[in-house]
């Protein structure tokens, strides 16, 4: 008989058993009393849309899509994407312009680049924060990330490009909008790494946005575009050049993997085992004893890491905290695994900013209480959220690396 | 990545083992799919409340002898159950977690419908009475919150008068929590639990609270206090100047969410791994030995081990799952104890004792899991989902899970 | 003119509060005459409550009774238009596959036409466009005008509006024997199950409408209505799989209906004969179920891994005709028995037969007697005054503020919804979670729907009909139950009763996520909560 053999059917909310465990977890809940929290909003809602889509319920949009009702859920329900699906299929609100702004993070980031100081500066201004607040809705006490001089794609075409072809291995690096136009450092320091374990960095043949803020914004065609585009491009290189694909940023490397085929219907089951993050990638090689770090004997930094929403969600902390671990000088705290609150660009939003901030409060207040020199986190806007909340810097583990590495003898050691 | 022992699911068996093999200087990772059962406990453990015939048990530990293999207890034997009796509330402690109770002699507590319940360990904060229905109080008051509905005032309050003891019931409107009482689904009490985590707001509840209290012996509450801690039971408690006695809710169940995270805390404090979130599909077997699993977050990337615990669980954590014709064990395909006639799996009374509680894997009597007859050398089951027990039905879900946990943990660190 | 215990007088009394006894009480009370329903359990408690909630367009009888087919269209479009809150216009396909004969399909539509019944052959593509969960690989398909009722909604609608003309409807109230005086029936005997006391009803006419039951109420009024009990036994998927109902183009079998309705989908029917013996003792085999999935599958492949709710059983009130073992080719018409004609007894009538979408019909039927009888001139209304819940005009619906819990009550109850307390946040909160029924709701079923135990308020509210089972609002259920009729004690039993009877149709289907939640509502309520701990017994 082959009756009922698995039942794992396409509508994975069916295998929710109402346990309520996902509503512990769920940082809007007690913050924001609109928001139906993820058990109604997702499973329980998602059979009453079926039975009438007049059940859709706006306030939907309070979802951070943090994920942590999902990394709680017993059964392995898939409430976040439940919830953004709906978002997706019923929502007929169009965008509003500061949605579009805040989503378009590349197209903005190219406007603002030849323009950076001039930006920087004017989005500091009392007078264009008052007028952002009121006619856009951002809220006033918001600290923007400021815009890079020169992209980390020009910076890398001019200094770095050239040499990356000396090298016997070789990776693509999705470098995502953060490392391209408000850091590049980040993307230097990855170059850094890299090279010193032995591999060249290239750019991906076109690498556009990822599309998480264009998602989390309704721009769902525009995500879906962009989404195909990145997908050929990486399949180019995973599969034409079996260069594989790795990234700094957690938010970007679980779109391009899990929020594509879930969220956009974008198939990349041949490619998605090969685009991860840079810290999963070295993990694997020193796991496999294919690599060896060497570290600087004066490095000595007391740092925190804070696991993102998308970190957790990934699983994939235990890389990077295992590769920080590593660095002999390098005192090492494990803060609570708990949103900051930002959530890409969820926190931005006028409407949004006392519910962002109230989430993040036991962290900022943990981690001002540790005394320490950074904090290592995976996720660009946990950076802004708790840097701007807390007086502790906020670096990539793979800054921290890199900063760390001793190039020269971990070349030896890898020769 | 390597490991001394992998410990496969994050509830109370598997957590119990980690921290002794941890405490043991084993090196362990845990992977859960996702929280555990534990958050629906109502704050206390079974050890042994029925025998498999019906008997009432009193004295868990004179009636062990009366079970037989494939019983858990049996395999463990009554004199390691009487030493795990005398050293787990001593662990427990050491995770910040205090326990009242024997197992020489059961104890009763309130369930949440009010009615008395036989059970082993208890937590702290709940009262415990040697015998039911015999109360120490005279009058009591009987607290509740406007629009929570998971607390039964009405049917607590008929328990409390049966038992002699006048009830006097009390709603407390505290701002806070009418907030949370304006959305329509969300007034659970491990929301209330977190409103009540800020400060001040024990303050405010007091504050009402207290005119109420004048008369009463002592104030009956739902158990909705100290989510992430403790620590605003125990102001709760110091400040009301009355004993207060808190009643487990319907799920989720707050204390037990707090023992979850402390559990886990502790377990990742002793230098464990705890890999929340993350679910193990499949194993390399070699020559009968476990020598990697691989799970859903690291694909490629393998966990090995020494040792492997299989701390699943019954169906409810997907330990076994059944399918129309067969139960089977998902990760290692175990041999699974059940009926192949799907007829003879249930009782028609809900509360009669259902055979599938029964079904779970097979093993040797050192717990070692069996394939197609033979064991593996390097796998241990433990918790719910072994066989040979009925949870519900001999009230021993909870002591299976710490007994057989304890006990494999032992035989791993005897090992070395 | 009869009188009862307590002085009321009655013209006439309805046996039987299914969908038909309801509709008699309410055609008969439009019609002036004073009207006493008498309801053994619940209302709802027999077929009405237990099949596939279909709306039927009457396509399905088409080939073999063109009679009944007619019947079932005319009243298709009456209870669209009188209760529209009990009915979802979805529309049906007959869906012809591989191994189904394509030719059928030529006769079905011109039958279909005969009968008066809009059939539109389509191309399987539009098929496919229009209900995406059907087979895809059908070969032909029929469009025509089925829905959905809920049987629940339309019963109690139907009582409310007897109760509104002056009827007393009263459940819980067996009839044990009857009233005679030579040759003609005055009125009944009978047990209230609740408060232990008998009582004595009298009037004109007693109207027989209990369904398989009739065969007995009969026997007590000393005359012989054999029925011939056919249990059908069908499957509860956990949510929408279909939007339109799906059919097999082809000579009635098992399990080739697929109804969505509400929250969730029916598959059913298996058809067996029982002896009449067994009829309150439907239980659903494994082989059944097992053979509702194969067919089942067959109309829409993602049945194969949808999560099944619960299997229930329903006993078709069939009267026997021939000597067909299957009771499918017995004519699902209508039949009006006339005691005093057939029987020489005066005062009795039986009705019976029929199906849930033709009930107004044969309350038409079965009350013209009965005027007949007592020479009342009246002309039937039924089909032309809307139910209540059912009269609320489109601009109406779109003044009414919304929201979800409010748009949750009144998908179920129109607009009587707007009688319900739903104007603070503790009315708004949600006691069952799944189907989104709210303290207000509950109370107000509880207050002014005869909603006397957990059952009869789930069957007015959907309250643990949901995937949970009651795993999560049974206990609050029992809770507002305790409150509202100050029955604290009779609650706790309640809940155990309830979460049994919850059981007796999750057991059938207990694999998989079913068993999951079976035993998580287990550690609940058995773990937990000790409930039904005084009646645990062991089994040798």
């Amino acid at each position: 008989m082959n009756l009922q053999q698995y039942n794992i059917s396409e509508n994975n909310f069916e295998q929710c058993i109402k346990c309520t465990v996902c509503t512990v977890y769920c940082p809007v809940v007690p913050l924001n009393e609109d928001f139906p929290g993820p058990k109604h909003a997702g499973p329980d809602g998602e059979r009453l849309r079926l039975k009438d889509p007049d059940f859709f319920e706006k306030s939907l949009k309070y979802c951070l899509n943090c994920k942590r009702c999902e990394v709680a859920c017993p059964s392995g329900v898939r409430i976040g994407d439940i919830i953004q699906s709906a978002r997706i299929k019923h929502n007929t609100d169009t965008p509003k312009l500061r949605d579009m702004l805040l989503a378009n993070t590349d197209f903005v980031g190219r406007m603002s680049t030849p323009l950076a100081p001039l930006v920087n500066m004017t989005l500091k201004l009392k007078p264009v924060k008052a007028v952002m607040d009121s006619v856009l809705k951002i809220d006033h006490r918001r600290v923007f990330p400021s815009y890079a001089r020169q992209t980390f794609e020009s910076w890398y075409r001019k200094h770095a490009a050239e040499q990356q072809q000396n090298f016997r291995k070789h990776v693509s690096y999705f470098h995502g909008c953060y490392a391209n136009y408000n850091y590049p450092q980040l993307g230097k320091d990855l170059v850094k790494v890299m090279n010193a374990a032995g591999y060249g960095v290239h750019l991906l043949e076109k690498e556009k946005c990822c599309g998480v803020a264009l998602i989390s914004n309704g721009l769902i065609n525009q995500a879906t575009r962009q989404g195909k585009h990145n997908i050929a491009s990486i399949r180019r290189s995973v599969v034409e050049q079996d260069m594989p694909v790795i990234g700094t940023s957690s938010t970007c490397i679980f779109t391009l993997r899990d929020e594509y085929p879930h969220l956009l219907h974008i198939d990349n089951a041949d490619v998605r085992d090969r685009v991860e993050l840079a810290t999963r990638f070295l993990f694997r090689l020193i796991d496999e004893g294919k690599l060896k770090l060497v570290f600087r004997k004066d490095y000595k930094k007391r740092v925190a890491y804070h696991t993102a929403c998308h970190m957790e969600k990934l699983g994939w902390a235990i890389y990077s905290t295992s590769l920080l671990r590593m660095i002999p000088g390098l005192d090492f705290v494990m803060l609570d695994s708990q949103c900051c609150g930002i959530a890409g660009t969820y926190g931005f939003k006028k409407e949004n900013y006392r519910t962002s901030q109230g989430i993040g409060a036991p962290l900022f207040r943990q981690i001002e209480s540790l005394g320490l020199d950074y904090v290592a986190t995976d996720c660009e806007t946990c950076k802004w959220q708790i840097e701007m909340s807390t007086s502790v810097p906020v670096m990539n583990p793979v800054s921290i690396l890199a900063e760390a590495l001793d190039v020269e003898a971990t070349i030896q050691a890898n020769r | 990545m390597k490991f001394d022992t992998i410990i496969i699911g994050g509830g109370l068996a598997g957590l119990v083992c980690g921290i002794r093999l941890q405490e043991g200087g084993h090196k362990c990772a845990m992977v859960s799919t996702g929280q555990s059962a534990l958050h629906f406990s109502s704050g206390s453990f079974d050890l042994l409340a029925t025998l498999p015939d019906g008997t009432p048990v009193e004295h868990p530990l004179e009636a062990m002898s009366r079970l037989e293999s494939p019983h858990p207890y049996a395999r463990i034997g009554a004199d390691n159950i009487a030493r795990y009796d005398r050293e787990f509330p001593e662990m427990m402690k050491r995770a910040g977690i205090g326990l009242t109770g024997s197992a020489t002699r059961n104890h009763y507590h309130f369930t949440p419908m009010g009615t008395m319940k036989k059970t082993w360990l208890t937590l702290d904060e709940f009262v415990t009475f040697d015998e039911p229905s015999r109360l120490p109080w005279h009058r009591v008051v009987l607290v509740n919150f406007p629009g929570f509905l998971d607390f039964y005032t009405k049917f607590i309050a008929d328990e409390f008068e049966k038992a002699g003891v006048s009830c006097t019931p009390v709603q407390v409107t505290l701002p806070f929590i009418e907030k949370l009482r304006s959305n329509p689904t969300e007034m659970r009490s491990a929301n209330i639990a977190r409103t009540f985590d800020s400060t001040g707001h024990i303050d405010e509840l007091l504050r009402e609270l207290k005119p109420h209290c004048g008369e009463a012996d002592a104030v009956v509450m739902p158990a909705v206090f100290g989510l992430s801690s403790p620590a605003p039971l125990e102001y709760l408690k110091e400040q009301l100047g009355k004993p207060l006695c808190p009643l487990a809710t319907m799920p989720p169940s707050v204390p037990g969410i707090r023992m979850q995270q402390q559990l886990t805390k502790h377990f990742v404090h002793l230098g464990g791994t705890f890999m929340l979130g993350d679910t193990v599909d499949r194993a390399d077997i070699e020559n009968n030995e476990v020598k990697a699993v691989y799970t859903t977050n690291h694909a490629d990337i393998r966990l090995t081990a020494d040792h492997y615990i299989l701390a699943t669980g019954s169906f409810f954590s997907r330990g076994i799952i059944a399918r129309p014709d067969s139960v089977y064990e998902p990760i290692f395909d175990l041999d699974v104890f059940y009926d192949t006639d799907r007829s003879k799996w249930y009782d028609a009374d809900v509360f009669a004792p259902q055979r599938y509680m029964t079904f779970g894997v097979m093993t040797t009597d050192s717990f070692r899991a069996l394939r197609k007859g033979v064991e593996l050398t390097n796998l241990h089951a433990v918790g719910s989902v072994l066989s040979g027990h009925n949870a519900l039905h001999e009230g021993c879900g909870g002591g299976v899970s710490i007994m057989s946990a304890l006990h494999v943990a032992d035989s791993l660190l005897n090992d070395k | 003119m009869g009188k009862t215990g307590n002085g009321t007088e009655f013209d006439v009394i309805v046996i039987g509060g299914g969908a038909t006894g309801a509709g008699t009480a309410r055609d008969c009370a439009m019609r002036g005459l004073r009207v006493l329903l008498l309801e053994r359990f619940d209302y709802t408690n027999g077929a009405t409550g237990r099949n596939h909630g279909l709306l039927h367009s009457g396509a399905r009888y088409a080939v073999n009774d063109g009679e009944s087919a007619a019947e079932c269209i005319r009243e298709n479009r009456i209870l669209r238009r009188i209760a529209s809150h009990c009915v979802e216009e979805n529309g049906g396909l007959f869906i012809s596959l591989p191994e189904d004969d394509l030719s059928y399909q030529d006769k079905f539509v011109e039958s279909c036409r005969k009968a008066g019944i809009e059939a539109e052959a389509i191309d399987p593509k539009e098929a496919i466009r229009l209900e995406p969960s059907v087979n895809p690989s059908l070969t032909g398909a029929v469009k025509v005008p089925d829905g959905s009722i809920d049987p629940f909604r339309l019963t109690i609608a139907n009582i409310l509006d007897a109760r509104a003309h002056g009827a007393v409807t009263l459940t819980y109230q067996e009839v044990t024997g009857f009233i005679r005086e030579q040759d003609r029936i005055v009125g009944v005997q009978t047990y209230n199950s609740k408060t232990k006391e008998r009582t004595e009803f009298r009037a004109a006419i007693v109207v027989n409408a209990s369904g398989i039951w009739g065969h007995h109420i009969a026997g007590l009024a000393g005359v012989t209505v054999n029925m011939y009990p056919a249990k059908g036994a069908l499957l509860i998927f956990g949510h929408r799989v279909n939007n339109m109902v799906l059919n097999r183009c082809r000579k009635a079998a098992d399990a080739d209906i697929l109804v969505p309705g509400d929250t969730i989908t029916v598959i059913g029917t298996t058809s067996t004969r029982i002896p009449y013996e067994e009829i309150d003792h439907m239980h659903v085999t494994a082989d059944e179920v097992d053979l509702l999935l194969t067919e089942g599958e067959k109309l829409a492949p993602a049945l194969a891994d949808t999560r099944i709710l619960r299997a229930y059983a329903g006993v078709r009130p069939l009267v026997a005709a021939d000597n067909d073992p299957t009771g499918r080719n017995i004519s699902r018409g209508i039949v009006l028995l006339d005691h005093a004609s057939r029987d020489g007894l005066e005062g009795f009538l039986t009705i019976t037969g029929g199906k849930l979408v033709t009930y107004r019909l044969m309350a038409e039927w079965a009350t013209d007697l009965v005027c007949k009888k007592l020479g009342v001139n009246a002309v039937c209304r039924t089909a032309d005054e809307a139910l209540p819940g059912s009269r609320l005009t489109k601009e109406e619906e779109k003044r009414y503020p919304v929201g979800n819990v409010y748009r949750a009550a009144e998908s179920r109850h129109g607009e009587l919804a707007r009688q319900m307390d739903l104007h603070d946040a503790y009315d708004n909160s949600l006691v069952c979670e799944c189907e989104g029924v709210s303290v207000g709701e509950a109370n107000y079923a509880l207050r002014a729907l005869d909603a006397t135990d957990l059952a009869s308020l789930r069957r007015r509210t959907r309250i643990g009909m949901g995937t949970c089972q009651g795993e999560l609002c049974a206990c609050r259920a029992a809770g507002l139950l305790a409150k509202a009729h100050n029955c604290t004690e009779k609650a706790k039993h309640e809940l155990v009763d309830f979460l049994n009877e919850r059981w007796k149709g999750m057991s059938p289907v207990a694999w998989g996520e079913s068993l999951r939640e079976s035993q998580f509502s287990a550690w609940v309520y058995e773990g937990n909560c000790q409930l039904g701990n005084n009646k645990k017994e062991v089994k040798p």
